[in-house]
């Protein structure tokens, strides 16, 4: 057996004990998946972001253009400073101008265009009906300026069975997820720490 | 028996027994394959040999156990009909993971690294790095994971953008595949295709539906439909009858607590 499969084993175990009750292996388990999760992240972006991004080609291919995006982002800092902190509002206003000017165009498209024009199907099928139903109902439900009452409260009240199928739909789904992951660190620890079977 | 009483640690040992038991007798199950695999499997068997296709590993360590399966069906797929695999990750957790398993799997088919294939490692920010992709890949990513620069990889250095790939695929346990319809997919006409978690289905249904994505195959049963379309049975077959029974366990349970639970307001 590796270190690296016993040191997954003790940290499984440490984590799977939380189930009998909370304990301090748990806790120590949790904290330092924490830590090291954040520090790989820290890593990763320092090495693909400020020396990629930033000093090598500042250093190496002697792009000056880059200390623009650099000071700006620098900016970003001067939250922590309770005089200064208007001075973040600057690259904030590029990011959130630029962000929306990227953003919006392509998710009317594929948010708001393609999806309704997917739920525009002829009603000469099944399936084409349910949809149109589904969504009329669904979006009847999400209008608040009328009072749900009469046929309106009917139409409301089929929306929610929409909805419900599709919370079942969704709870089932996470069901398989969740089981899967179990299934994976049992199959962990009875395969490669216990060698129960090879 | 008052079952409001009962200790649940009852019912996760019941749960850890309805797992370990089916996997401690290696039993695997059938499977019947579904449109939403066919669909995906039917877009990389369309390509030619020695085409590009982009593998992009959108996930952490944390669901690694759903997206392994998955994504080692998706590449041995991609390497059995011999296309040049671009691998990428946009999420900073899936570099190492996404590197691990490409080489994984192109070792067991004699690929080699720069002629076959290639990894060009972790973008911070993906909405640049989706978009900036369209225009040129080698502009986003001028160097590869190993540091090297992507043009000395001869194979690989007429990369433009995404008029060169007739396929992005993305293995994601979480919304990025929407990111690539929002962005890959509405701006250039990329076809995106994708495994996903399961949990994820629900939330992507919409784009299946519209054909801003194509698949998906989701979870184990998915990871199990593309280990039969491509005659190797694996790791996703065993894993699916311990999940048959967890179902069906699961399903046991929501019955027997309701009936508790009705019982208990009738008194």
């Amino acid at each position: 057996m590796t270190v690296e499969t016993l040191v997954a084993a003790i940290f499984t175990i440490a984590i799977f004990s939380f189930l009998y009750k909370e304990n301090p292996f748990y806790r120590a388990a949790e904290h330092i998946l924490v830590g090291v999760s954040v520090g790989y992240y820290l890593v990763i972006l320092v090495e693909e972001t400020i020396l990629s991004k930033v000093a090598k080609p500042l250093i190496y291919d002697r792009n000056l253009l880059v200390i623009i995006p650099a000071v700006l982002g620098l900016l970003m800092f001067a939250r922590l400073s309770r005089n200064k902190g208007y001075i973040a509002r600057i690259p904030l206003a590029l990011l959130i101008g630029a962000g929306a000017g990227v953003s919006i165009p392509a998710m009317l498209w594929a948010r708001v265009l393609k999806q309704m024009a997917a739920s525009m199907l002829p009603l000469q099928t099944i399936s084409g009906i349910i949809i149109l139903v589904g969504v009329v109902s669904t979006l009847a439900y999400f209008y608040f300026s009328r009072e749900q009452r009469g046929w309106f409260g009917y139409m409301a009240k089929t929306g929610t069975y929409f909805l419900m199928i599709f919370f079942g739909a969704t709870f089932g789904y996470t069901v398989m997820s969740r089981v899967t992951l179990l299934i994976g660190r049992m199959e962990f620890l009875l395969y490669d720490f216990l060698g129960i079977i090879g | 028996m008052d079952l409001s009483r009962l200790d649940r640690r009852v019912i996760f040992v019941l749960m850890g027994l309805a797992v370990i038991i089916p996997i401690l007798f290696n039993i695997t199950t059938d499977v019947e394959i579904t449109r939403d695999t066919l669909d995906i499997y039917n877009e990389i068997e369309d390509l030619e040999s020695g085409e590009f296709v982009m593998i992009s590993f959108d996930f952490e360590a944390s669901s690694y156990p759903e997206m392994y399966p998955l994504a080692l069906a998706t590449l041995n797929h991609l390497f059995k009909k011999n296309l040049k695999v671009i691998g990428l990750a946009l999420f900073s957790e899936g570099t190492a993971i996404g590197y691990t398993l490409l080489s994984e799997v192109a070792g067991r088919y004699g690929k080699q690294y720069g002629a076959d294939y290639i990894y060009l490692g972790f973008r911070p920010q993906y909405v640049s790095a989706i978009l900036g992709m369209g225009e040129s890949i080698i502009k986003v990513f001028p160097e590869d994971y190993l540091k090297r620069p992507v043009e000395e990889y001869s194979e690989f250095s007429g990369l433009s953008g995404y008029d060169d790939l007739p396929l992005v695929v993305s293995i994601a346990d979480g919304s990025m595949p929407i990111h690539w319809a929002d962005y890959a997919n509405a701006r250039y006409q990329q076809k995106v295709a994708v495994a996903c978690a399961a949990v994820m289905v629900t939330a992507f249904k919409p784009y299946f539906e519209s054909g801003q994505l194509i698949g998906p195959a989701a979870g184990i049963k998915g990871a199990a439909e593309y280990e039969k379309l491509l005659k190797q049975r694996g790791i996703a077959h065993r894993r699916l009858f311990a999940q048959s029974t967890t179902h069906v366990f699961i399903i046991v349970m929501v019955i027997v607590a309701n009936l508790a639970a009705f019982r208990g307001r009738r008194r």
